[in-house]
């Protein structure tokens, strides 16, 4: 078992009148568990230069390689945009590539964002428009870099 | 214009055979620009025990494809108890107790919520803290 923490500090003296500091330390824990979460793809870096949707972190992937996460239980991603400007973003997305209907757009990374959520990882079939992947689509076709991690059971 | 930022701290001394220790802090603008976000919305609720998806944060048109950042934790202290987060129907995942998330919102369309559920086979609710930083929102008519 391993020990994995996550910290957010969210932080502003100046958006209201009094000081805002929000602090949080998550433990990252297997589902209906203590034990800690043991498995990750490690951190990894894609770059990126074109407008076109790019299956950024494909469910089916790890199924092939023996490395399966275990749908609906505590998996979490990092996502970072490298890059540094701040007129150019990275749509992150949900769901099932070419159904838009069926594909989320979470939100947009712009040069130096990050997000941290959990994931569902519902893996339905080696089809990869069947499985809830995470998908990115740049604003620009100038290139910008992604770093992305999970870490799962 | 305000300044906030958002540091994520990762860190483990086992979860790889060297330590991970990786930290990033964004500071947040509004779209497109270097100009602080400037309007906050924070909240503590507990959520009922059902499996009908509730609104958590409620998307609007004022916020449409305008920059938002949602924070959402899960303050219940049983290992075994999660809520579900979901935006626009769509599951993103579990958090469990004492998990976090933090995501940029795009608010695409006044359906894009950010919903929650504290499943009803836990048998209890769930504490949610929430908050959201963004760009502006529209108000309900009284």
């Amino acid at each position: 078992m391993a020990t994995t923490t996550a910290t957010i500090t969210l932080a502003s003296s100046d958006i209201a009148d009094n000081a805002i500091s929000i602090s949080n330390t998550a433990t990252l824990s297997k589902a209906n568990s203590t034990s800690g979460l043991d498995k990750t793809s490690g951190l990894r870096r894609r770059t990126l230069a074109a407008t076109t949707s790019v299956d950024l972190i494909q469910l089916d992937h790890f199924q092939e390689t023996g490395e399966v996460i275990t749908e609906n239980t505590a998996a979490k991603v990092y996502i970072k945009n490298i890059g540094t400007s701040t007129a150019e973003h990275v749509k992150v997305c949900i769901g099932q590539e070419d159904a838009d209907a069926d594909t989320e757009e979470i939100g947009r990374l712009y040069g130096g964002d990050w997000m941290f959520f959990p994931w569902a990882a519902v893996w339905t079939s080696a089809d990869h428009n069947s499985n809830e992947d995470i998908y990115v689509i740049p604003s620009s076709a100038d290139s910008v870099t992604l770093e992305w991690m999970v870490i799962y059971e | 214009m305000a300044t906030t930022t958002a540091t994520i701290t990762l860190a483990s001394t086992d979860l790889l055979s060297d330590s991970l220790s990786l930290s990033s802090t964004s500071t947040l603008y509004d779209a497109g620009t270097t100009t602080g976000l400037t309007q906050y919305d924070m909240g503590r609720v507990v959520v009922p025990s059902s499996d009908t998806n509730s609104i958590l944060i409620d998307a609007t048109a004022a916020g449409d494809d305008k920059a938002a950042r949602v924070y959402v934790a899960n303050k219940n202290t049983d290992e075994a108890h999660y809520v579900v987060i979901s935006m626009n129907g769509t599951t993103i995942g579990r958090l469990y107790s004492g998990d976090w998330m933090f995501i940029p919102w795009s608010q695409t369309d006044a359906s894009a919520d950010v919903e929650v559920y504290c499943p009803a086979a836990l048998s209890t609710t769930c504490i949610v803290e929430y908050a959201v930083f963004h760009q502006g929102k529209t108000f309900s008519a009284a």
